[in-house]
């Protein structure tokens, strides 16, 4: 912390190795900023993914799953984890835009607005396919796959927007995940969709946690 | 070798340039954020961002946010070509030495 007293001795040349660390110090401490809550959204959506599609899983019964648990308290569960997941993105959405307008923040809420248009037509999908006759084991299908490729394209979108390698890797493999799984058929492609994707994003959250680090 | 830009070449300064320059183009940051992101006074930014705006270097642009007015700051485009060559300066002194901006 400087005082209104250093602005004399700021007005001090500097060497040119030292004001070199300078610069790089703020660019350094300026991508720390920007980049600080990715590990958050890695973690929440990791976790969500992770738990709610095992405890969905577990819900089936010849699941093979070392416990059962009902549905009336799986589905609770795993609807409880999505809305906590958009909460926590949105609460942590906003305040990484805090103190800052301009082409970048414009980038951020139209990619935010994504999540919820796409989301939501996901869902008016499925229920459309419902009414018309769907029965609830294509259902179990088709959901788990749609979301996997509204985040598979949105991670896509995020590649490149911000020349993320992490998010294309992990999109590539969500969306592998989301388009083979049903192939095997629920419950199985519960538990894939909880191991793969929720494991890829849970590693991207370590990915990122690391190089905060390295940032600091 | 031509002497180093004295608007930028202060610890203060360049600490201000260094964080604006590293804010996308056509992106401005709020002044409070800064100050956090710096950890410097309130005053002692204000002075620094006067003398940066003086020389043309800073834009400052005054919005509002409710009720309470907010200042938003960015490296003017001339501002952005001397922390360039003022970086390049740098690096040549230093016989090329540091990472690539």
């Amino acid at each position: 912390m400087t005082g209104p007293s250093d602005v004399q001795h700021d007005e001090q040349p500097l060497d040119p190795a030292a004001a070199l660390a300078i610069i790089e110090g703020e660019r350094r401490s300026a991508t720390r900023s920007a980049i600080r809550q990715v590990p958050v959204y890695y973690y929440v959506w990791g976790g969500a993914w992770l738990v709610g599609y095992l405890v969905l899983w577990a819900s089936w019964r010849e699941s093979g799953a070392p416990v059962h648990i009902p549905g009336v308290v799986a589905v609770p569960v795993f609807a409880a984890l999505i809305i906590a997941g958009v909460v926590v993105s949105m609460v942590v959405g906003i305040r990484s835009n805090r103190g800052m307008r301009g082409q970048s923040s414009f980038v951020g809420m139209v990619y935010g607005w994504s999540w919820t248009i796409l989301g939501v037509g996901a869902a008016a999908i499925g229920m459309a396919l419902i009414r018309n006759g769907m029965p609830p084991e294509l259902a179990a299908l088709y959901f788990p796959s749609a979301y996997a490729l509204v985040l598979a394209a949105l991670y896509l979108a995020g590649a490149m927007l911000w020349g993320s390698i992490d998010q294309l890797v992990i999109a590539v493999v969500v969306a592998i995940a989301g388009s083979v799984s049903p192939f095997f058929g629920a419950p199985a492609n519960y538990l894939a969709m909880a191991l793969i994707a929720g494991g890829a994003l849970l590693a991207g959250g370590v990915v990122a946690s690391i190089r905060m680090r390295r940032l600091a | 070798m031509s002497e180093l830009d004295p608007v930028i070449h202060a610890a203060a300064r360049l600490r201000i340039t260094a964080a604006l320059a590293a804010i996308g183009e056509g992106d401005r940051i709020a002044f409070p954020r800064l100050q956090e992101q710096l950890a410097m006074t309130a005053g002692n930014l204000s002075t620094h961002l006067r003398k940066l705006e003086d020389a043309g270097y800073v834009e400052v642009e005054k919005a509002h946010r409710g009720r309470s007015p907010v200042t938003y700051l960015a490296l003017s485009r001339r501002g952005r070509r001397a922390f360039e060559s003022y970086a390049e300066q740098l690096r040549a002194v230093l016989g090329g030495e540091g990472s690539p901006a």
